[in-house]
């Protein structure tokens, strides 16, 4: 299949339609381009380096968020429970530093370095995600029915952890040697922030992941046709539910970034992120009958999103335009993924 | 099939007619407010429930996280269920009006808590807390602090809620009157913590010389103060409005300046106390309409209050 493609792509666009082409895949870029022309020539605070720095601060949230969802989206997926992984691995962190993992049986509460305790929501993140996997692969439930249940479980269960309150004053205790949880949200290497790093090391490792391994291209190939993929002896469930749990420890690693930046944990964080990261997912051109886009995509999609964001805000614009202009363009993005699809139909036809 | 499809049945029978024989031999008030993650619902609902208890009802907690049509469902099922009373934080103005009216024709007596609707006489009280007095009290303390001069920017909750913008023109009535005081930035966080932090970071680029922030809610402040204290701008004056715990906890410790106290808990037990009147004597003993006033936290008074109320 995929030689067939590469054969068509090399002989049928010339000229112009190459370059329609080009722009049409590497549309979020070129939608960042312009915004970012129009934003610094109508706020001389736009351009300065430290908002530049705030604003990939704020877009690391959503752009980490994506990178795991691209993978579940890739293989034809959806994923509605990564705010709520986030919540609930927040909540995780937040409980461990505060009140300690409390062992009745035993009748002794233990604390975790802080190392220790971002690992832990880590994998309580992943562990979520594997929930989603196994749904959707050994019983399959429909990957919007699976997650939708595990969205309601994950914001129900990180409520029950914490009784409905926030955990204050995560700064952790010298003599319990948990200290320093502020440092992943706040702190900085080389002059950048950590969540930045932190946006940099997973999109790096997702790229890698889905373009130069042999995962990364049955990923694909189960987007494509998962009967093919099947048949071709890729384990599709396996390959499915790993898909899901990279996308639930992306979640977990937000979760823990917001708990640091607000040195609390709230039951509530994360709503809605879920649909800010299947924008930038689609933004970045992957399509949602999955085997089609990548990662680098979705994070283009999450800039585009972000710098929307804040420089909405840094112009004074009210809320309910901010809405209006975000729905704008992710419809206007939607639009051009169907007309590049009927674009290349024809030219494969022809 | 057919027999699975009757064991589900039954066991959904058993499991109703066990409801009911729970609830029968005391009566019970239903008591619904949105979702408890926000403390100040839990706080309320809490308060009502503990009073309810102790004066010998079986409380029924639930939330309708600001949905009227899930509202409407939950006021059906204390219909069906033969509650005595309902406290109700009510999911809206006039999206509520409809559920209200439904209890009163069950001969259900509705106590609002914390929030009004758009019409008088069917609910049997509407018990708030004064936003409008409230945002006065916040927005003088405010002005003080700021010495009367300089740059602040406001944090607005979700524009669609009415205390959003009771607050909003409370805080502007006070502030507008100093010809000092300049309004650089006016951006809604949506009531929410992560939002106010990442609106607040931005703001500071656009307005790197503030001197203030005036908060809709207290979720809103402590995002502020987060956003402020990686900025390295801890010296900014921040005042919200509820008088959470947190925040209450944050004065104490001089990040946040000030707060409104809205006395959710105490609103709650007088709406328990005056349902317990009104079943047991006829007669609520007071008004449908009843206004408590806020009161202002302080560093220097913080120590005198408790879970939203007075110590």
């Amino acid at each position: 299949m995929s030689t067939h493609n590469e054969v068509i792509r090399r002989v049928a666009p010339a000229g112009h339609h190459r370059i329609n082409d080009l722009l049409f895949r590497l549309r979020a870029l070129v939608a960042l381009i312009v915004l970012v022309i129009i934003f610094a020539s109508l706020s001389p605070a736009f351009l300065s380096s430290g908002n530049l720095m705030i604003l990939v601060k704020h877009v690391a949230i959503n752009a980490i968020l994506a990178v795991g969802m691209t993978f579940v989206i890739l293989t034809g997926g959806i994923d509605l429970s990564v705010g709520s992984i986030a919540g609930l691995a927040g909540i995780v962190a937040g409980g461990l530093i505060n009140t300690g993992l409390v062992l009745p049986a035993f009748g002794v509460v233990v604390y975790f370095q802080v190392w220790l305790v971002i690992l832990l929501a880590a994998l309580a993140g992943s562990g979520v995600g594997a929930l989603n996997g196994l749904l959707v692969t050994k019983f399959s439930v429909a990957p919007f029915i699976a997650t939708l249940g595990t969205m309601y479980v994950a914001r129900g269960a990180a409520l029950l952890i914490s009784n409905g309150a926030t955990f204050p004053n995560l700064l952790g205790k010298p003599e319990l040697h948990n200290t320093g949880f502020a440092w992943l949200g706040s702190g900085s290497i080389l002059f950048l922030p950590v969540p930045i790093w932190l946006m940099a090391v997973v999109g790096a490792a997702g790229a890698f992941l889905a373009s130069r391994t042999p995962f990364g291209r049955r990923i694909y190939a189960i987007g494509g046709n998962e009967r093919a993929a099947e048949l071709s002896g890729v384990r599709v469930g396996r390959v499915k539910l790993l898909g899901y749990m990279i996308s639930g420890f992306c979640s977990a690693i937000v979760g823990v970034i917001i708990a640091s930046q607000l040195m609390s944990a709230h039951p509530a964080t994360g709503e809605t992120f879920e649909l800010n990261a299947i924008a930038a997912v689609v933004l970045g051109g992957t399509s949602l009958m999955g085997g089609r886009g990548g990662v680098g995509g979705s994070i283009a999609g999450a800039f585009v999103i972000g710098v929307l964001a804040d420089g909405l805000v840094l112009l004074g614009v009210s809320q309910f335009w901010q809405i209006v202009i975000k729905g704008v363009v992710i419809v206007v993005a939607v639009l051009l993924d169907q007309m590049q699809k009927r674009f290349s139909w024809r030219e494969r036809s022809s | 099939m057919a027999r699975k499809v009757l064991l589900v049945f039954s066991l959904g029978v058993l499991a109703l007619t066990g409801c009911r024989q729970s609830g029968s031999g005391r009566k019970s008030i239903a008591i619904i407010t949105p979702s408890h993650d926000n403390p100040f619902f839990k706080s309320e609902a809490d308060a009502a429930a503990a009073r309810a208890r102790a004066l010998g009802y079986e409380a029924s907690v639930n939330t309708h996280n600001d949905d009227a049509h899930k509202q409407d469902e939950l006021v059906d099922v204390a219909i069906a269920n033969g509650a005595a009373a309902i406290i109700l934080d009510n999911a809206g103005a006039d999206a509520s009006v409809a559920a209200v009216a439904k209890a009163k024709g069950a001969n259900i007596p509705v106590f609002l808590i914390d929030r009004e609707i758009n019409a008088n006489g069917i609910a049997a009280a509407q018990i708030v807390s004064n936003n409008y007095q409230g945002a006065l009290l916040g927005a003088q303390e405010f002005a003080r602090l700021m010495g009367e001069k300089g740059t602040f920017v406001e944090l607005l909750g979700r524009e669609s809620d009415t205390n959003a913008q009771v607050r909003t023109s409370g805080f502007h009535e006070v502030l507008d009157k100093y010809p000092g005081l300049r309004l650089v930035g006016q951006q809604s966080a949506n009531w929410s913590q992560t939002e106010a932090f990442q609106k607040m970071e931005t703001l500071l680029q656009a307005h790197p010389d503030i001197k203030g922030v005036i908060a809709g809610n207290d979720t809103m402040a402590l995002g502020a103060a987060a956003a402020l204290k990686a900025a390295g701008r801890p010296e900014v004056i921040v005042v919200g409005f509820d008088g959470s715990p947190d925040v209450l906890a944050s004065i104490r410790a001089g990040s946040i300046k000030a707060t409104v106290l809205q006395p959710a808990a105490r609103i709650a037990t007088m709406a328990v106390d005056q349902a317990h009147a009104l079943l047991t004597k006829g007669s609520s003993g007071a008004a449908e309409k009843q206004s408590i006033d806020c009161e202002l936290v302080t560093a220097s008074n913080v120590d005198q209050f408790g879970v939203f109320t007075r110590k």
